[in-house]
């Protein structure tokens, strides 16, 4: 009960964010993933049935937001949450590197599949190619920063510590 | 393949393909399901969380806003009072002409609550409903110009579609020219406004003013709707290219006007 309320809570957050204060950013041209961010920390910190779900949800709302095209970024974000939710079994999920690293990746995909949809001849290739990548770059140093900035004045880890299995022959 | 995973695993994958399957459903059917009641609860609960986070934001801008406001307040009076004896001397000319008197508009204000779509805003949601008289295809306007329609009116809440939404279309004609066009959003090769529908033989320069041409139902004329940025042949060859750069500012929208039922062509002085 208490992740579903969590969950609730993240998605409505990250959506007052995504129309909100971040739209001035994107009408510059600055894009900042909030709904592959969000997925990223979710997925890294439940793992990969939540992470999935999460991103169902979180994308689900977004496109009943934008009234076109129903269901993609339901489809890309589930995968994401489940793909970061599978990888974050083996990842250093603290380090800073692996999260800038899943970020951009989790950005990448989302905002390329997300073009997608608006592809028309090839003259509009290189604008959104350097939507898509002007996104990633800004989105993973900006929110590896921010949870940096958060773990440090919480002094909590926002992707869950790993934890070590004690030896059964201690 | 499932077999081989342990049951946790096993559950997760049924789990994303079960998503992966709607969101497929949806991606091939969304556009038949009637979605402006979800929307329209949605807009219902995040409209106090939206003015709650655009407060701290908006009483700093307002502050600035309020200095450019005086500034302007004080150009526009003195226009005002050069525009009164223009507008007496044209109602005279009318007059002569036996043309209909010009009616003003009525406005009323709205505060936008949220936006939606990315990179450029496409829908915003709006503060005043069907309780505040506002209707379906009310149009919508900043002081600078003309951002878009209603689409959803709910009861304390709306939805306006704004110019850059692809299904967008507005009759315009180019100031001083009349030269006729309907404008467009069109996002590729990259985002941007088009007139379209202008013959060769029209002449339309850079700078020039587009507004409202009142051919259509939907907007009352002579509203302010850009200035022309560039021209050229379109692909077609038949008409022109002309990009027009928007009057209103989309990047930082937080107050608007409606029209409330603007007077339909056949009325329409």
């Amino acid at each position: 009960m208490r992740s579903v309320v969590a969950l609730l809570i993240v998605t409505v957050v990250t959506l007052l964010l995504r129309s909100t204060a971040l739209t001035a950013l994107a009408a510059r041209g600055v894009v900042l993933d909030v709904l592959a961010f969000a997925t990223v920390m979710w997925a890294l910190r439940n793992r990969e049935t939540w992470g999935a779900s999460f991103g169902f949800i979180l994308g689900l709302a977004a496109d009943l937001d934008a009234a076109h095209w129903m269901g993609r970024h339901a489809l890309m974000l589930s995968l994401i949450g489940y793909g970061v939710g599978r990888l974050s079994h083996t990842l250093m999920r603290d380090s800073r590197r692996v999260q800038a690293a899943l970020f951009l990746i989790a950005t990448l995909m989302h905002q390329a599949w997300v073009a997608s949809f608006e592809l028309g001849d090839a003259a509009a290739w290189p604008y959104l190619l350097r939507r898509v990548f002007l996104a990633a770059v800004a989105t993973a140093p900006v929110g590896t920063l921010l949870v940096a900035l958060v773990e440090r004045v919480s002094g909590q880890s926002l992707s869950g510590h790993a934890t070590i299995e004690p030896d059964p022959a201690d | 393949m499932g077999g081989f995973l342990p049951p946790a695993e096993r559950r997760s994958s049924a789990l994303l393909g079960l998503y992966a399957v709607l969101s497929l459903l949806l991606l091939l059917t969304g556009d038949r399901i009637p979605t402006a009641s979800l929307r329209a609860a949605g807009a219902w609960v995040f409209a106090p969380l939206d003015r709650l986070v655009l407060a701290v934001d908006r009483t700093a801008d307002a502050w600035r806003e309020n200095q450019r406001l005086r500034e302007r307040l004080v150009r526009l009076e003195l226009e005002n009072q050069r525009l009164r004896g223009a507008g007496v001397e044209n109602q005279r000319l009318r007059r002569l002409l036996e043309l209909p008197a010009w009616r003003g508009l009525a406005l009323k204000p709205v505060e936008i609550l949220a936006l939606s779509g990315e990179p450029v805003p496409v829908a915003a949601v709006l503060s005043a409903g069907r309780r505040q008289g506002v209707v379906e295809g009310d149009p919508l306007v900043t002081q600078d110009g003309l951002l878009g329609r209603v689409t959803e009116a709910y009861p304390t809440l709306s939805r306006a579609v704004l110019l850059t939404d692809l299904n967008s279309a507005v009759a315009c004609e180019v100031e001083s020219t009349a030269v006729l066009g309907v404008l467009r959003f069109v996002s590729t090769p990259r985002p941007r406004l088009l007139l379209t529908g202008v013959p060769l033989s029209d002449t339309v320069r850079a700078g020039q003013k587009v507004m409202t041409s009142g051919l259509s139902r939907r907007y009352p004329r002579g509203i302010p709707v850009g200035t022309i940025t560039w021209t050229g042949r379109d692909p077609g060859g038949l008409t022109q290219d002309i990009v027009v750069e928007p009057a209103a500012r989309l990047s930082r929208l937080r107050h608007a006007f409606i029209i409330p039922h603007p007077a339909p062509l056949e009325g329409a002085p």
